[in-house]
């Protein structure tokens, strides 16, 4: 036989029961709620640290490897022959490359402070090509522009920059690197994957010659790669830099440091949806509960609907719509709940928002199922219960 | 008793049997026609019977033994849905405690009762305002059951029962929750409704109310005595 109830009637059927009990129908959906907002938070704060990670890696790129010799039996800083450059340049797919030397030069404020007081603070040697190979942006001023240069400037990294207490370049600032002054040309910002540059000032090769009498016998050099042969590049560098020992070279892409973090929090992140299927779980539990009541109490109701023509199967249908409607509810309710917290936690860390939209319809879409699964056994009493029955006085 | 009248329901020697414990004989190898067009009221002191016999005449409940017609029709064999069906298009239902579902207007409750019909939304309101003006309550249709007295709140249940247009009217102690007044007012109403042709059958404990019907059915432990 035909269905009679139209479907837009059902909607109204179902809304209904949830309409005449307003205030236990917000108690029962709670916990579906709370279980939906903590999924969509938890994927939300992942999607927009990874968002975030995947903008900062896109920024610096993960093409970028860093290659310098093992630390010496003592650890000393070994240096690497001058061609090396040349010889990693040669490597078909490597599109820049830059080297640094690292040099031995205390650097202070000003010569009110002992030399002994370096403040951990690294002297780099290099040439222009660094900022560009490395990415990164300059607060203040500009970086190093002539690195042969005989003029006794100097660029900060952004830990350096603070350490110092150097803000801004308004006003020519010296700095002592060993004991020679040299203006402050530039500030660089953070450069999040190599701490180590943050906290170094850069001078120039030229300049490290004449005062210093420093070789450009690099100890680090940076390379950047086509990316679809990144790992290849890897594999090669070392033996094309110390074809006898390649094993004394050490090649490392600093955009790893950075996704291994990132899959730590992944682990956490898997936690927290546990937690947020519990509740998931127990808050259909609750919806099973209130329903069962609820069809215990509105026998009355039941026998009338039966009365005027409601089959059996109408009558569950209106059930499980409901019990679908008031778990929907608290699906709703928890992915903006869950959005409002992901919002919250972005802009208060300050990090890329982005909640996929294919989880949000898929909470919502779990919601709904919940509802539904905890609604067949309620729908199925309701539409047992006898006429008769029902109406009895 | 040969009639030119159709007959509308049939009770074949039927028996109503609650399995215990307990077990209870609510009917007993019971024969009753009601013809179109009856008035009939069912007496009887409470456990007699009544209610249970009510239910069967409207097919709210199946029987033990024995057959049940509605229109020349053996409903034994009948599936929920087609009882159900029967039941929305041709008998409407009045109890004693009204019934009305709380939280939906007058309008919106005598709606209900075309709701199963297919019938669209509007389509039902626009049915519902007009019934319930026919019982004399065109002014309180925005009202929720729980503004209205006992009698108004009668009043709505008989226009929901009459918005589907049935044939049989089943009132099941309409009056009993009603002040004598109200109480004469609801039964006025449904005279007036046999007279308009439709068949009318209450069960009442009221023996003045009940004479006050065509036919009178006295029932004693789950048989009729007169």
């Amino acid at each position: 036989m035909k269905q009679r109830l139209k479907i837009k009637d059902l909607f109204f059927v179902a809304l209904y029961g949830v309409r005449a009990r307003r205030g236990r129908a917000a108690l029962t959906s709670i916990g579906i709620g709370i279980g939906i907002a903590a999924i969509v938070a938890v994927t939300g704060i992942s999607a927009s640290g990874r968002a975030d990670l995947l903008a900062t890696l896109e920024s610096l790129g993960t093409n970028l490897i860093k290659a310098s010799p093992q630390a010496g039996f003592f650890g000393t800083q070994e240096k690497l022959p001058d061609g090396v450059v040349g010889m990693v340049e040669r490597i078909g797919p490597v599109e820049e490359v830059t080297s640094t030397t690292q040099a031995d030069l205390i650097v202070r404020r000003s010569d009110f402070i002992s030399q002994f007081e370096g403040g951990g603070i690294s002297t780099i040697v290099t040439s222009p090509e660094l900022h560009q190979v490395v990415g990164g942006n300059l607060i203040e001023g500009r970086f190093i522009q002539d690195g042969l240069s005989n003029i006794p400037v100097t660029v900060l990294g952004s830990v350096t920059a603070s350490r110092l207490g150097i803000n801004t370049l308004e006003t020519p600032t010296k700095i002592l690197i060993g004991d020679e002054w040299f203006g402050v040309v530039g500030i660089l910002d953070e450069l999040k994957i190599h701490p180590d540059l943050d906290r170094s000032v850069f001078i120039g090769y030229g300049v490290a010659k004449t005062l210093f009498d420093i070789d450009k016998e690099p100890t680090t050099i940076y390379v950047r790669a086509n990316p679809s042969y990144i790992e290849d590049v890897v594999e090669v560098i070392a033996p094309s830099m110390n074809p006898e020992n390649p094993d004394q070279v050490q090649v490392s892409r600093p955009s790893d440091a950075l996704e291994a973090q990132e899959a730590a929090d992944a682990a956490f992140t898997n936690l927290l949806l546990g937690l947020g299927s519990v509740a998931l779980l127990v808050g259909g539990v609750a919806i099973a509960n209130v329903m069962v009541m609820s069809v215990l109490e509105r026998r009355m109701e039941i026998g009338v609907r039966r009365s005027i023509g409601a089959t059996r199967k109408e009558i569950r249908y209106q059930f499980l719509l409901e019990s679908i409607v008031l778990s929907g509810i608290g699906g709703l309710v928890g992915v903006f709940l869950g959005t409002g917290i992901t919002l919250g936690y972005t802009n208060y860390t300050d990090i890329v928002f982005s909640i996929p939209v294919s989880q949000v319809l898929g909470a919502i879409l779990l919601a709904l199922l919940i509802g539904a699964i905890s609604g067949v056994y309620p729908a199925i009493k309701a539409s047992k219960i006898q006429p008769a029955e029902a109406v009895r006085k | 008793m040969k009639s030119k009248q159709k007959t509308v329901i049939a009770l074949k020697n039927i028996s109503k049997i609650y399995e215990g414990p307990p077990q209870v004989k609510a009917i007993d190898k019971l024969t009753l026609e009601i013809q179109e067009g009856d008035l009939v009221s069912i007496v009887g002191q409470s456990g007699s019977g009544k209610s249970t016999l009510l239910n069967m005449i409207g097919l709210l409940d199946t029987v033990t033994e024995g057959t049940v017609e509605i229109e020349g029709q053996d409903i034994s064999n009948l599936s929920d849905n087609e009882l159900s069906k029967f039941r929305g298009e041709k008998i409407g239902f009045i109890f004693q405690s009204f019934f009305l579902l709380p939280g939906l207007t007058a309008q919106e409750n005598v709606a209900e009762g075309l709701l199963y019909q297919g019938i669209k939304r509007e389509e039902r309101l626009k049915k519902a305002a007009e019934v319930l003006e026919d019982v004399g309550l065109g002014d309180r249709i925005t009202h929720q059951p729980t503004e209205l007295s006992g009698g108004q709140q009668q009043r709505v249940a008989i226009a929901r029962a009459l918005v589907q247009d049935p044939a049989f009217i089943l009132a099941d102690e309409p009056t009993g929750n009603l002040d004598k007044e109200s109480g004469m007012n609801i039964l006025n109403i449904l005279k007036e409704l046999n007279k308009q042709g439709k068949t009318v059958v209450m069960i009442t404990h009221n023996q003045e109310h009940a004479k006050k019907f065509k036919k009178v059915i006295t029932l004693t432990d789950g048989k009729i005595v007169a």
